[in-house]
């Protein structure tokens, strides 16, 4: 299918002459479009804040654009607005690949996805407004947590139906992370929501379940979704099986099994009681299970017969491959960081914005982009507008990523250890880590640009696209 | 794993079990702490804060000062927090119990602000009265912003408004909180160092 593609040429596009939208197909198309459009505006309105939030450390100010204001709000815009629609868009359209699911109560997605940004709209502009709170990724007002938690069902819970009335047997690994995902986010949330905001826990627990929360949307939601897409589209654009694929199921369960332990390891040294903190450094490495298999499978496929250079050749597994590397590097940089002689260097230091921007743009969002390559011209019919575009979009944000997340590590790492020796006085340490304030300027222009490059080449090709076949072919 | 009850069962039990394990656990272990006296028979600690220090704290959170300034005191084996001086004591889960939302925080950009209130205001008791050394820490607010490269000198916080309306007030609240923000007590759980 795609051993004849060069680089930057688009994936996946039907053969010419053959009925363009299968019915499965045909009927998500709406919501999928809706999402991806959501997602992809959300996506410039926190690349912009980015850059404000970068310009903010050199010298703006004023009320409204507090450099906490504009942190917050593009963290929750590029999580909620950006990662949530954008996979909210792609596990539908895994779930009805996989299971054949037909879609008929579309509205109802369409409906969600109105409340959902709606909400988040409310949200951010509460955040400017100071209407805010000191928890992250809780930040927004506490009346958005339910509408976001209704959205959510609306938008996301049709992969457990679909998986639930499949009409075959075999099930596979994307299906599992999928309906993981869905399943536990909602659960998590409300649960954070009610015990940090609306019924707060007493005083440090609620710190304990914040930390519990954010490891959940992170790995469980972002992350499986993410790895369902990986599992989907490594197989089916080289045109081979994953290696050691019977190691998935276990994969899967030591994911989800350990993934809600590792959330207390960032509260190492914090006034939580020390079983707490221990617990989150086994869960941490523990963690690493999952990790390695989840590298044996992928880049297991990868390795066999030239697979890396297919992949690169590849626009979609270009950067699904580069996502998948980022995510073993996680792992593993998530565990060694979780043990206390690390961990108490880099504590409070730009390293665990590092560590976050490696699982949500080099892992997560990378894995949108390539999925997005592939799925926008089977449902649109039509090509990417320009080649130039895809590969700025790719050099620009691969630069940026590697760029602005080894200087957040290399600068956290850095300043922790000047931090570390009392002699060095808190001056002296901030004006040496003022260099990536310079850097993260460089890197948010660089993010910017790739995301207009990726915007104008959807955006073109969604307004190109005739009206879609309401009866496609039927499979 | 072909039956999605099983699947479902198994993921709700992998977040019921950090669950139960991490918050409800913690919540039976922590949920009871209250005030306690540094001594038998003394005042309690926490100290319950003055109603200026409450309004104080919502505009802390408003502003969203938490991006840059976290609240706890690691251990010394845990980093150098009591050796730099932000506190006397590693914080304690107990310094928390009368904060109706805890602003622990996740990054220093800025200095550590747990034991602000006592860092910054040694002065005798009774030289300056409280509202006078809210005024004056509202003042060097901005000049410790301006001083650190930050660039936001929260000058609204401050100067008059283009009316010509001058309102101060949440400066004052804002040092006032900041005041009260102090760990300098004997806790059950730590004690200063002597």
């Amino acid at each position: 299918m795609t051993q004849d593609n060069r680089s930057g040429r688009p994936q996946g596009r039907p053969s010419p002459g053959e009925s363009r939208l299968s019915r499965v197909e045909a009927q998500l198309r709406g919501p999928f479009l809706l999402f991806f459009v959501s997602a992809v505006i959300w996506l410039l309105v926190a690349s912009v804040l980015g850059l404000i939030s970068a310009l903010q450390l050199r010298g703006v100010s004023g009320e409204v654009f507090t450099f906490g204001h504009v942190s917050a709000a593009q963290h929750n815009l590029f999580i909620y607005g950006w990662a949530f629609n954008a996979f909210f868009a792609i596990n539908l359209w895994l779930t009805s690949q996989l299971g054949r699911f037909e879609l008929r109560n579309a509205w109802l997605v369409s409906l969600g996805a109105i409340i959902w940004n709606v909400a988040l709209t409310y949200g951010a502009l509460s955040i400017f407004a100071g209407d805010l709170n000191g928890f992250s990724l809780l930040e927004m007002p506490r009346t958005v947590g339910p509408v976001l938690a209704v959205a959510f069902l609306l938008s996301a819970f049709w992969p457990i139906v679909a998986y639930a009335q499949r009409p075959t047997g075999h099930s596979f690994a994307s299906q599992w992370f999928v309906v993981g995902a869905s399943f536990v986010f909602p659960l998590a949330y409300l649960l954070a929501q009610l015990l940090v905001l609306w019924n707060p826990a007493s005083g440090v627990v609620q710190a304990i379940a914040h930390s519990w929360f954010i490891q959940n949307l992170l790995l469980l939601w972002l992350g499986g979704s993410a790895l369902a897409a990986v599992y989907y589209f490594l197989p089916k654009v080289l045109g081979r099986n994953i290696t050691g694929y019977y190691l998935a199921s276990v994969a899967f369960w030591t994911f989800f099994l350990f993934a809600g332990w590792t959330g207390t390891a960032s509260l190492l040294g914090s006034p939580i009681p020390v079983w707490v903190q221990s617990v989150g450094v086994v869960g941490s490495a523990m963690f690493l299970v999952s990790v390695i298999i989840t590298a044996i499978n992928f880049h297991g496929t990868l390795s066999t017969q030239s697979g890396w250079s297919l992949a690169w050749n590849s626009t979609t597994l270009r950067f699904i491959s580069l996502g998948a590397v980022a995510f073993t590097l996680y792992g593993v940089l998530n565990a060694l960081f979780s043990f206390r002689g690390f961990n108490a260097v880099v504590r409070f230091t730009s390293f665990s914005a590092g560590q976050e921007q490696l699982l949500t743009y080099a892992f997560a969002s990378m894995v949108i982009f390539g999925s997005a390559y592939f799925i926008l011209p089977r449902l649109t019919g039509s090509l990417w507008p320009s080649t130039k575009l895809v590969h700025l979009h790719f050099w620009a944000t691969a630069i940026g990523a590697l760029g602005s997340i080894s200087a957040s590590l290399a600068v956290g790492w850095q300043s922790g250890k000047q931090l570390a020796d009392p002699a060095v006085p808190y001056a002296q340490v901030l004006t040496a880590s003022a260099g990536l304030a310079s850097a993260s300027l460089i890197f948010a222009i660089l993010f910017l640009v790739g995301h207009v490059a990726f915007a104008l080449n959807a955006f073109g090709m969604i307004l190109k696209s005739s009206a879609p076949a309401v009866e496609g072919r039927h499979d | 794993m072909q039956n999605p009850k099983l699947l479902i069962a198994g993921v709700f039990l992998t977040v019921a079990l950090p669950f139960g394990a991490l918050l409800l656990s913690s919540q039976v272990q922590l949920g009871d702490l209250a005030p306690a006296p540094e001594e038998e028979g003394g005042a309690l600690y926490p100290a319950t804060v003055p109603g200026l220090a409450v309004q104080g704290r919502d505009v802390y959170t408003s502003l969203g000062c938490i991006a840059c300034h976290t609240q706890q005191v690691r251990p010394s084996g845990q980093g150098s927090d009591i050796a730099r001086g932000y506190g006397d004591r590693p914080s304690v889960a107990r310094d928390y119990v009368l904060q109706s939302h805890v602003l622990l925080g996740d990054r220093r950009i800025g200095p550590d602000l747990a034991n602000y209130g006592a860092r910054v205001a040694p002065t005798p008791k009774g030289t300056q009265t409280e509202p006078e050394k809210a005024a004056a820490l509202a003042k060097s607010l901005a000049a410790v912003h301006v001083a650190i490269h930050h660039g936001n000198t929260f000058a609204f916080l401050y100067e008059a408004d283009a009316k010509g309306d001058f309102a101060p007030e949440r400066a004052d609240a804002l040092a006032a909180y900041l005041l009260s923000l102090r760990q300098d007590y004997n806790s059950p759980e730590a004690k200063l160092k002597k």
